[in-house]
């Protein structure tokens, strides 16, 4: 007699490669470093992605989760302003204001697995598993449920790497980046079959700290750490590899690579310069720092105009908004002007710094534009914005030698999107997908 | 401020600390201006079960009966916290399915050191077969599949025990967050500020 045929079940599988650019993952997958990476490109689409501003991945990774942008979510920086006052507090996954992807599909009883995820620290309550990534701080606070932290230690699990002693000595980057992948690896291999699931993502953000310590040891074929960077690419291709087999036999051949994707969160380019912007609104009038006191945002002259934050954001230091301000609501529109002609005209050596200066009402939209700021700064590639207060030079030296890129994050998939790809459609895209 | 009910609900063998920390959570749940009611195993045996022994039976009826009245609290925003041995997975289900506002506190304790501590003599009553049905011993205990909560008695403190069970209360929003609010304490910020000026963001 025959049997009734189960349709099997939809299965999502999503690999994130923190900051990895599409560029980038191009070449490492021609040149032969990432042949897994070759091999999906030709049986599926590789194609660039953009993301939301500032393309950090406390606001990227929170709008890939929640299929929002800053206004609606919420998160604008890794740093952010109390409520009426210029101190400065850190954001957690709490701050957050919309569910996530998981958060949804929950309610819908579909379970996810989610491993090493930035800027969901402390874990909260899912459906399924929560391994909670970058800046999570204490293991017992980056996992949900907690029946897996003694799974967690006893594989040694790390939720990154030492990033002080990295940027420092890059003999213990190379080590530790691998050692984290390699927790990663097990954490995947214990909870793939252990676990019930419809969605399972693993991030690595290894990819992300190579590039921050050792972005020109990838193309440079005679830097000392060439190899080992690329044997890290390697290693990141075989994780890969790997993951994509597990997905093709626990999907079947109907489903085949279908509900398999890849994304970064942002993409990457060498640092030129870092620019201060701070030291560009003293130079030009908007800012003045007390006399004889400790350069925070507290101790800015009564008559400051503006203040940045962390990486391209300037506030207005308004009367509507902070107690001590002085910027009329009149005001707003010929500041936001003239400040923007200013930047879009400034040089450094003859080339122009400043690619685009948003307006935040422009390119966010949603309950939270008020607590945003009041422009974004774009620069061209090669000038990290910064917000220090204590630098007085407008360009300045670093050590690091990637800064993150908008407009060239990836994204693959076994069908090709049509047109624009924003990191906020992925969402909604892999929703539909599970219904 | 008006806050919705929800149950606690610990489980696990004689002598794990369920009652200790059930009595301390009681406390917590007050001092934040939550309504709540205690319902200890030992204690509603004496009252709404009594008469019931310890068959596979009874001691499901015993459980359903408890998680009937913490439905009931539940739903007229009271906490309800029960404090209950509760070893089958099924009833334990069963009450959450009933109740829904419900976390699960699972008291984990090896039995040899329950047997080691034994603070009531029942452990080596049961070994010499003075007292039948004795869970760990001479009846089954399920480990629970999915508790909200496990907390391991013999390695955490009371003190711990009741922060995490605090903390995850918190997070799942069924009560106030006290204090200023602020997710991370001074050192954690400075460690925040550490890795993230080393990866220059800040």
């Amino acid at each position: 007699m025959l049997g009734f045929l189960r349709k099997p079940k939809k299965r999502i599988c999503v690999i994130g490669l923190d900051g990895v650019p599409y560029s980038l993952l191009r070449v490492l997958a021609a040149d032969g470093t990432m042949p897994a990476m070759a091999e999906l490109c030709a049986q599926g689409h590789l194609q660039p992605m953009k993301v939301t501003l500032p393309e950090i991945s406390a606001v990227s990774w929170t709008s890939f989760m929640t299929g929002a942008g800053p206004g609606t979510h919420g998160i604008f920086g890794f740093i952010d302003l109390k409520p009426g006052s210029k101190e400065t507090r850190f954001p957690s996954f709490r701050d957050v204001q919309v569910p996530t992807l998981w958060d949804r599909l929950g309610q819908k009883s579909k379970k996810s697995v989610v491993i090493n995820q930035p800027s969901t620290y402390p874990a909260r309550p899912i459906q399924g598993v929560l391994v909670s990534g970058f800046v999570a701080l204490d293991l017992r606070k980056a996992v949900f449920p907690a029946r897996l932290l003694p799974d967690l230690k006893r594989l040694n699990y790390e939720t990154d790497i030492d990033t002080q002693r990295a940027r420092e000595d890059h003999d213990y980057l190379i080590q530790s980046l691998h050692s984290t992948l390699e927790g990663q690896r097990s954490l995947v291999d214990l909870l793939w079959d252990r676990e019930e699931w419809d969605y399972f993502q693993v991030v690595t953000t290894g990819t992300d700290r190579v590039q921050h310590y050792l972005w020109n040891a990838i193309a440079d074929t005679t830097h000392p750490y060439h190899t080992v960077v690329r044997q890290y690419y390697r290693a990141v291709d075989r994780f890969i590899a790997e993951i994509v087999e597990r997905y093709r036999q626990k999907a079947g051949r109907e489903q085949g690579l279908t509900g398999l994707f890849l994304l970064s969160d942002h993409g990457f380019t060498a640092i030129k310069r870092e620019f201060n912007l701070n030291a560009w609104l003293r130079q030009e009038g908007y800012q003045r720092l007390e006399q004889a006191t400790e350069p925070t945002l507290q101790n800015l002259s009564p008559d400051s105009r503006a203040f940045a934050l962390d990486p391209s954001r300037i506030y207005f230091n308004r009367k509507d908004r902070f107690r001590d301000g002085c910027v009329e609501t009149a005001e707003v529109g010929n500041l936001t002007e003239e400040m923007s002609s200013q930047l879009l005209a400034l040089r450094n050596e003859g080339e122009p710094v400043v690619r685009e200066v948003f307006r935040c009402a422009d390119i966010y939209s949603g309950p939270c534009v008020p607590h945003g700021p009041d422009l974004i700064v774009l620069t061209y590639s090669g000038y990290d914005t910064k917000g220090n207060l204590v630098k007085n030079d407008l360009f300045t030296e670093t050590d690091l030698q990637g800064m993150h890129t908008w407009d060239d994050a990836f994204f693959w998939a076994g069908e090709s999107v049509d047109g624009d790809l924003m990191i906020t459609d992925l969402a909604t895209r892999f929703e539909r997908f599970l219904s | 401020m008006m806050t919705q009910g929800f149950t606690l609900w610990f489980t696990g063998l004689s002598g794990s600390g369920k009652t200790t920390l059930s009595r301390e959570m009681e406390g917590v749940l007050l001092e934040r201006g939550m309504k709540v009611e205690l319902l200890d195993g030992d204690v509603v045996r004496t009252n709404l079960s009594k008469g019931l022994g310890f068959s596979k039976g009874d001691r499901d009826t015993n459980i359903l009966r408890i998680g009937f009245v913490c439905n009931l609290l539940t739903r007229n925003d009271v906490v309800a916290i029960a404090a209950a041995i509760s070893p089958y997975e099924e009833i334990r289900q069963k009450n959450r399915q009933l109740i829904g506002r419900y976390v699960e506190v699972y008291c984990k304790c090896p039995l040899d050191i329950l047997e080691e501590r034994d603070v009531k003599g029942l452990y080596k009553k049961a070994r010499l077969g003075e007292i039948k049905n004795f869970t760990g011993v001479s009846d089954p205990y399920e480990e629970p599949s999915n508790p909200e909560v496990i907390v391991e008695t013999d390695k955490e403190t009371v003190e711990q025990c009741v922060a995490k069970i605090t903390r995850t209360l918190e997070l799942l929003g069924y009560i106030p967050v006290i204090g200023n609010g602020a997710e991370y304490s001074a050192e954690e910020e400075e460690e925040i500020k550490r890795r993230l000026k080393a990866l220059g963001y800040i």
